[in-house]
């Protein structure tokens, strides 16, 4: 065979082939007219000569793409701008349904190994979903759609033909065919779709998303008449009703939002404390945007409508007398109702009402008109009209002879509403298509499979939210022989180009664009977002339908059900992805599965009509005797049963109209009493091995008229269980002070509160007669505080090193910068993007479900989610909560536990303060993650890295064969663990290091080898939304991380061990309204502190309180907000 | 003249004294009981050897093979897959293998202190025990150090924690005391291995001699060709162990010198060992673990245990070879009154424990220590309080401590109440700790118990096989302590030794 020494392992398509294949010519001959004429009769010779000139135009044109095996044969000339060791960082986006997010990417040796957002796009700063950062292991998912069902040739010839016997020209105009797409921003398709149409004008377009996100844009239509997309803008907010609107995790474009909103919270000092903005949620699940609020109100999302017509009826803002009606049906707290009016009306211009997009349209309604009335600064963007929606395919199929039926994306057999039965509607076409990435259970169905390409081995465009135009380009070329979305709808148009590379940059000059190069090394056009829009006074009367606002009546038998994206997998797309299966969901810490999630007080009726327990029957060990009531403590997993370390969740039965669907239960404090939360995309039938058997399918429950709410369920408990692996099982804070929280008003009275609480606070300072120093001197010079023994400060030489002895040889080597990170809870919305960040930064693997239970998860930063509430007596589970997040990885102790307990010095101090780990010299004693107060060292039980999930026991019998392909995400500068040694996080020292030597390479002989502030972001920084994580040289005072550092809320948790952390922690701020019936004079863990700890052992409020006698006492002196059902 | 006349008037005023004072007898028990003499004792404890293997110890032996092929089999897993196979996870990183050492190293406390302390203090009751005492020492520092050594990740690498100048020119951290158990454990089981061998020369040299004979004797007609092959064996094997000891003069002075130092230098390891064990919790900075009553409280239960187990293996043999002459309930007694002490000294540390968390105002420390008792793992407190504190407590009586088949399964429970106690304070301070968010539970898996179980296994192997080809006791030593050793004594009296 010829050139058989080129072909590699089979996912590599053999280079043979590539030189062959027509796509390949054109390539060549787009870049290299005159080289192509030499692939007439591919040599060894020419070929090497072609491949290695092309890729030195590799990061202009086609953006690194892969090259042959190195090993075999190595660049002949180095491509010019690829230098070893150095990664490349290239521009594209991630293509969402609704929205693109502009990334960047980095690639090693033509591999894309990290997706990172891209700071150019403003709005975003950088920052991406968790969704984004792990999109880039499904390009290297062994599992995914890697090849067509048939030949490449042939589905060329299959779309042309398709294109024959429907073209208007001499075909039947479409008659006989159907589309189902996914929605897409990019315009390129959309002028391709336009072309389809044109086409074939008789066939039907349907576009279909399993969680639609437009009933906002569908509401202004009905008010404006055109169809408008909103964008608030909340940097400018000062109050904010979020209505069941998780606007800050779980809604398009929420990075920004979650940006722009945090701005608003971020604390400089005590003075400007009570600037912060103010929250409040009404919502009937517990969520990230809940979790953030100043008030919030448990309520029933069917409940939604009512409750915004009473505010806005207390605002003034009329309504038609039908809707005033339906407001009275619903039975809420008048003075929350009143108050939280009051506040919004009080800040007009500055306030801001948000809703969630599962709600009807009639509430949007309401919604736009209260934002006209306060003059909410909100954008509103004009976008195209929707196309029809999948009932109008099903509608078409069912009526037969439809010949061709093709499906863009998606996965409707999996995730159509269960009323359209779209398998049948499927089976009833002559021949059904679908191109798609993945093996799923709509691909199964299909007649042909046409494997499409990852967007990071594509050519495409598309919009940001606002409609700015950002490019999606390649990193690699295809990885198996795989379609692009372009080529396909322009082979099926018999387009002139099919090459998607030139139909994007046409479209790119339609679209304005001048300098396509420009473009992809931004990464965005700038001013190309959507236009906006005047809104002229709507007709609000005519949006609203009153029967839309009707609160209904709910109980344990009449349960409202709430879909909902799962946090690990969206609407299922992600179902085969280890990353976001593994990444605990935000609020639950549940990896691995979904659960029907009930709130306490369903849990508690459920068990008394039932008869089968939901809660353990265990009593907190202090309840009964006022002896252990001294003891301060209850073990307890007070939330759900656990049974030696695992969740064992009561599997229940959740019928709505007769359809039925299995699951464990999950108890989530702070749920409406009587929704039950379904969390969509788990249960996948037809996917890879990761996604097997993880979940239940919530979508066979799901109607076409209740996509987001669904009515009249009942829950019929199980005598079976089922494990959930929890990654948190204890959700208290039993009082400690972990997490110091304080009211915006109290902390301007105190600006030293967080250093008031905790053993530290009544114990002497760690760093005795030098407590005074500054933190820059602290930093570098190691006092000992009342120690007898002298150390040598962290940035001397190392005392060994003879060369580095004496004055001039210091002068040599000037101080060394010490590294520290400053973590701000009051920005943290716990959206776990830092997680999966760092696993993709740091190689760090996934371990599986059974090893998760088992409690092995090799996560290096997690996020710790505490609950706190206003009375809690440990026998009960809360109904309502406060929720408190905390970014937990390793602190970097100067004095570091687990340092002086490793008998091999395998993980010591470095002078720039960097706890390190040496792997190669770890045996895996295990001693220093024993002794880590902060339970962040994570060991390697299993080789998690060679042996396969579920292969683990096995040992030598089992196979050894990780995907070769899951290999080529690794980052190469960090370190694949081998079983048997500790991890942990390490500050990304792979990236100091990178900037260090860029940084003597910019000093030259300058000698200025100072990283320069804001040069080094680690992967958790440069991932955060808000900002909440800030890392620099600690001995600069004026550096980021030391500004953070000085302001008098920073903390270092367990500060009392005198471990001396770099991490610290700037203490959470809540904002309540005084005059809200649900006020509180402390956050709930403050006063669960203060009750516990505060006034007995630790006196810490001894200087507060003598200032403002009395002020700070009797926190919880107030009504519980009663929650409506 | 004058003297004797001296003497005898001496004697007589001595002997008219006596009579007037009537001097009480001091009731002392004998440590040999029934008057037996020295040839009796060697051929006795010889004889052991020497006689036809009993079938019990075939039984014996083969349910120890197979049970210590447990912790074979259970340890090819664990390397060959990882240590995984344990139940142990974040947040609970030292399960039962580091509860099952110190476990061991406590058992293998009482031979040296037996051997050493004991000699120091010239306590003639310990010639009839420490032998074994010794044996079962250096039996369960074997099985003590498979755990420390096999629980570490990558167990290749396990050398790396002693300090050989090794290509990677690094040395171990020496601040860290799981680095001083290695030179804590290993300095201890080498000192107990020539303590044990130093003593057992002599009685090697009788062996070696008695074979001799027998084979000058030549008598083997009835008996047939292996019991003379085995006299062959012994001959050889005993010969090059005995070191050419001749029972010379000068080798018995060299002899008792060497015993001396070597109890010499034992007797700081006794108490060594188990604090610097200890220091692998004390010098944590774990709530439970972080307490500077341990070294005290560690040693004192490792000799609890220690005892005890001498006691679960002494009763047995005590009745399998009618040793009731050798080892008396003077020996018993004794055993079970130093397990009182003992065993007392570890509850009131339990209780101290207690204090100084209330005391020390540490709201981490006193949730830890009730969370001990009252929290998930309560049932395991339950077991080590009821099984250390309780159960010592009936050696106040001489009834109790005089009823053997009582007194050996007391024995158990204080050996199954110090597991408990180090998985007490292992598991629970490890499971919840600082961060609430991190608190998780431990639970074994089989490979776990089964590696534990099979330790015992190993052990009673090694155990049979000393019981099968080495003296059980010092002959030499326990004839020291008999009443005919006394040149001084009085042999009107029975009851030999009183000093």
């Amino acid at each position: 065979m010829k050139n058989s020494e080129f072909s590699g392992p089979r996912y590599w398509k053999s280079l043979d082939d590539l030189a062959e294949t027509p796509a390949f010519k054109d390539w060549v001959e787009r870049e290299f007219p005159a080289g192509a004429s030499e692939m007439e009769g591919v040599n060894r010779r020419h070929f090497m000569k072609v491949m290695a000139a092309s890729f030195g135009l590799a990061g202009l044109g086609m953006a690194g793409c892969r090259r042959p095996e190195q090993t075999i044969l190595a660049y002949s000339k180095a491509p010019e701008s690829v230098i070893p060791g150095v990664p490349v960082y290239y521009t594209t986006s991630q293509p969402g349904v609704r929205d693109n997010v502009p990334v960047i990417v980095e690639t090693h040796a033509g591999r894309p190994t990290k997706v990172e957002g891209n700071p150019s796009y403003k709005p975003y700063g950088g920052a991406t979903s968790v969704y984004t950062q792990a999109s880039i292991l499904d390009l290297y998912d062994p599992d995914r759609a890697t090849k067509s069902s048939i030949s490449e040739t042939a589905v060329r010839d299959r779309l042309a033909a398709i294109n024959k016997a429907h073209a208007a020209e001499g075909g039947d105009r479409g008659q006989g065919l159907v589309f189902l797409a996914e929605p897409s921003t990019s315009p390129s398709r959309a002028k391709l779709v336009a072309q389809i149409k044109e086409t074939f004008p008789a066939a039907t377009w349907a576009e279909y998303t399993a969680i639609d996100q437009s009933t906002s844009e569908r509401a202004a239509k009905a008010v404006f008449g055109k169809t408008l997309r909103s964008i608030p803008d909340f940097s400018k907010a000062k109050r904010v009703l979020a209505l069941d609107a998780d606007f800050l995790l779980n809604a398009d474009a929420s990075i920004g939002l979650a940006r722009d909103f945090v701005k608003t919270r971020k604390v400089k000092d005590s003075k400007d404390a009570t600037k912060m903005s103010r929250l409040y949620s009404v919502e009937s699940s517990l969520t990230s945007t809940g979790s953030m609020a100043d008030h919030r109100l448990r309520l029933s999302s069917s409940q939604m409508g009512a409750f915004i017509a009473q505010i806005a009826a207390a605002l003034g803002v009329s309504l038609p007398a039908a809707a005033k009606t339906a407001a009275a049906s619903l039975d809420v707290d008048a003075k929350w109702v009143k108050e939280c009016a009051a506040d919004l009306a009080a800040n007009k211009g500055h306030a801001i009402v948000v809703a969630g997009e599962h709600l009807s349209k009639s509430v949007h309604a309401i919604v736009i008109a209260i934002n006209e009335a306060l003059s909410a600064p909100i954008n509103y963007l004009e976008v195209a009209d929707a196309e029809a929606g999948i009932a109008d395919a099903v509608a078409r199929l069912n009526e037969g002879d439809v010949k061709t039926l093709v499906i863009l994306g998606g996965n409707p057999v999996y995730n159509a509403p269960v009323d359209l039965d779209w398998a049948a509607a499927q089976a009833k076409a002559d021949e059904s298509i679908y191109f798609g990435t993945e093996k799923n259970e709509t691909a199964q169905a299909a007649k042909l499979v046409i494997a499409a390409s990852h967007y990071l081995e594509s050519w495409g465009d598309g919009r940001t939210f606002d409609g700015t135009l950002v490019p999606v380009q390649p990193m690699i070329e295809p990885l198996f022989p795989t379609f692009n979305e372009l080529e396909v709808l322009a082979r099926l148009a018999a387009a002139q180009t099919t090459d998607a590379y030139s139909i994007v940059d046409a479209t790119f000059k339609e679209q304005g664009g001048s300098d396509f190069n420009k473009f992809l090394s931004d990464g965005l056009l700038e001013g190309s977002a959507y236009k906006a829009s005047e809104t002229a006074s709507g007709d609000y009367a005519a949006a609203i339908d009153a029967s839309e606002l009707e609160a209904p009546e709910l109980s344990a038998s009449q349960l409202e059900v709430r879909f909902a994206a799962s946090s690990h997998s969206g609407d299922g797309r992600y179902a085969n992805n280890g990353w976001m299966m593994e990444c605990p969901d935000p609020m639950t810490k549940l990896t691995w599965d979904n659960a029907i999630m009930i709130s306490p007080r369903l849990a508690k009726e459920l068990e008394e009509e039932q008869g089968i327990q939901i809660f353990p029957s265990k009593k907190p060990m202090n309840q009964d005797s006022e002896f252990f009531k001294g003891a301060k403590g209850t073990l307890q997993n007070n939330k759900a049963e656990f049974k030696r370390g695992k969740e064992q969740g009561v599997v229940a039965e959740l019928s709505i109209n007769g359809r039925i669907v299995k699951g464990p239960i999950h108890v989530v404090p702070g749920m409406a009493n009587y929704t039950v939360l379904l969390p969509l995309g788990m249960g996948r039938e037809v996917v890879g091995r990761v996604g097997q058997g993880v979940g239940f399918n919530a979508y066979s429950v799901r109607e076409s008229n209740g996509l987001g709410i669904a009515s009249s369920a009942v829950l019929q408990l199980t005598s079976e269980h089922y494990n959930l692996a929890n990654t948190q099982e204890h959700w208290s804070m039993e009082g400690r002070a972990i997490i110091r929280e304080g009211n915006a008003d109290y902390y301007k009275k105190h600006p030293d509160f967080a250093n008031k609480m905790g053993v530290e606070s009544h114990a002497p300072a760690n760093y005795g007669k030098d407590d005074d120093k500054t933190l820059q001197e602290k930093s570098v010079n190691n006092y000992r505080g009342n120690s007898a023994y002298e150390h040598p400060s962290f940035a001397d030489p190392a005392p060994n090193v003879k060369v580095w002895k004496g004055e001039e040889a210091r002068a040599k080597f000037p101080d060394v910068q010490q590294w520290g990170m400053a973590i701000d809870l009051n920005s943290c919305t716990g959206c776990t993007a830092c997680v999966v960040a760092c696993q993709s930064e740091n190689n760090i693997p996934i371990v599986g479900k059974d090893q998760v239970l088992r409690g092995r998860e090799m996560h290096w930063m997690r996020i710790d989610r505490y609950f706190s509430s206003e009375k809690y007596d440990q026998t009960e589970v809360p109904e309502d909560v406060q929720v408190s997040f905390m970014g937990m990885m390793c602190q970097h102790c100067e004095n570091a536990p687990c340092e002086q307990v490793c008998p091999v010095n395998a993980t010591v101090h470095d002078n720039q303060g960097l706890n390190t780990m040496a792997y190669n010299r770890c045996v895996g004693t295990r001693y220093c993650a024993n002794n880590c107060p902060y339970k962040v060292r994570r060991f390697n039980f299993f080789d998690w890295n060679k042996r396969q999930i579920g292969e683990f026991y096995k040992g030598p019998l089992g196979p050894v064969d990780e995907p070769e392909i899951g290999k080529l995400q690794k980052n190469p500068n960090v370190t694949v663990r081998m079983r048997g040694v500790m991890e942990k996080c390490t500050y990304c020292t792979q990236r100091i290091e990178a900037a260090k030597i860029d940084q003597k390479r910019i000093a030259g002989a300058t000698g200025n080898i100072k990283v320069i502030d804001g040069a080094i972001k680690t992967a958790c920084q440069q991932v955060c939304p808000t900002d909440a994580i800030t890392f620099g040289d600690i001995s600069d005072a004026e550096s980021e991380v030391s500004k953070m550092k000085a302001s008098d809320r920073n903390y270092s948790v367990l500060g009392y061990l005198n471990a001396r952390p770099r991490t610290t922690y700037l203490a959470r701020l809540r904002n309540p309204n005084p005059e809200m019936p649900d006020a509180y004079k402390k956050p709930y863990a403050y006063a669960e502190y203060k009750e516990r700890y505060g006034s007995q052992s630790s006196g810490d409020d001894h200087g507060a309180a003598h200032e403002a006698p009395g002020h700070d006492d009797h926190s919880s002196n107030h009504e519980a907000a009663p929650a409506a059902h | 003249m004058a003297t004797t006349t001296q003497d005898s008037s001496i004697d007589a005023t001595q002997a008219a004294l006596l009579a007037k004072v009537q001097p009480a007898e001091l009731h002392e028990q004998p440590l040999v009981t029934n008057d037996r003499d020295f040839n009796w004792v060697t051929d006795k404890i010889c004889r052991i050897v020497e006689t036809k293997t009993p079938t019990w110890w075939w039984i014996c032996m083969a349910v120890a093979l197979m049970t210590a092929s447990f912790t074979g089999l259970g340890l090819l897993w664990l390397v060959s897959s990882g240590v995984g196979v344990w139940g142990l996870a974040n947040p609970i990183n030292w399960g039962w293998a580091i509860v099952n050492f110190v476990f061991w190293i406590g058992i293998g406390h009482a031979g040296t202190l037996i051997s050493a302390v004991l000699c120091l203090l010239k306590q003639g009751w310990r010639t009839s025990i420490n032998r074994a005492a010794e044996a079962m020492t250096i039996f369960a520092v074997v099985c003590a150090g498979i755990f420390p050594l096999f629980h570490v990740g990558r167990v290749w690498f396990a050398w790396w924690l002693f300090p050989i100048p090794n290509s990677n020119a690094i040395w171990p951290q020496f601040r860290s005391p799981l680095e001083w158990d290695v030179f804590a454990v290993s300095t201890y089981g080498t000192v107990s291995v020539l303590f044990w061998y130093m003593g057992m020369i002599p009685d090697l040299g009788v062996l070696r001699d008695r074979a001799v004979q027998r084979l000058n004797k030549g008598a083997y007609e009835g008996a047939g060709a292996l019991a003379k092959g085995m006299d062959v064996f012994r001959k050889n094997f005993y010969a090059i162990f005995a070191m050419g000891w001749r029972n010379a003069g000068n080798h018995w002075r060299n002899y008792e010198m060497a015993y001396l130092v070597l109890a010499g230098i034992s007797t700081p390891l006794v108490l060594s060992v188990h604090t610097i064990v200890s220091f692998d919790f004390a010098l944590a900075v774990l709530p439970g673990w972080h307490t500077t009553i341990f070294p005290p409280y560690f040693v004192a239960g490792a000799i609890f245990s220690g005892f005890g187990m001498v006691l679960t293996l002494m009763l047995p043999l005590r009745a399998l070879y009618g040793l009731h002459d050798l080892i008396t309930q003077r020996h018993i007694d004794n055993m079970c009154k130093i397990c009182l002490g003992t065993g007392s000294i570890v509850g009131y540390a339990y209780i101290m424990e207690f204090f100084i968390a209330w005391y020390g105002a540490n709201p981490y420390e006193s949730f830890a220590f009730i969370n001990r008792a009252f929290g998930q793992y309560w049932w395991a407190y339950i077991m080590m309080f009821s099984c250390n504190v309780f159960t010592p407590q009936l050696f106040w009586f001489k009834k109790v401590r005089a009823n053997t088949a009582l007194v050996w399964i007391m024995s158990i429970f204080i050996n199954v109440g110090m597991w408990f106690e180090r998985f007490v304070i292992t598991v629970t301070s490890l499971a919840n700790d600082f961060l609430p968010s991190s608190w998780g539970y431990y639970s074994p898996t089989m490979v776990d118990i089964l590696t534990f179980f099979g330790t015992f296994g190993l052990f009673s192997v090694l155990f049979l096989l000393f019981l099968r080809f080495l003296p059980l006791m010092p002959i030499a030593e326990v004839k020291f302590v008999m009443p005919q050793a006394d040149p001084h004594g009085h042999h009107g009296h029975e009851n030999g030794d009183h000093h």
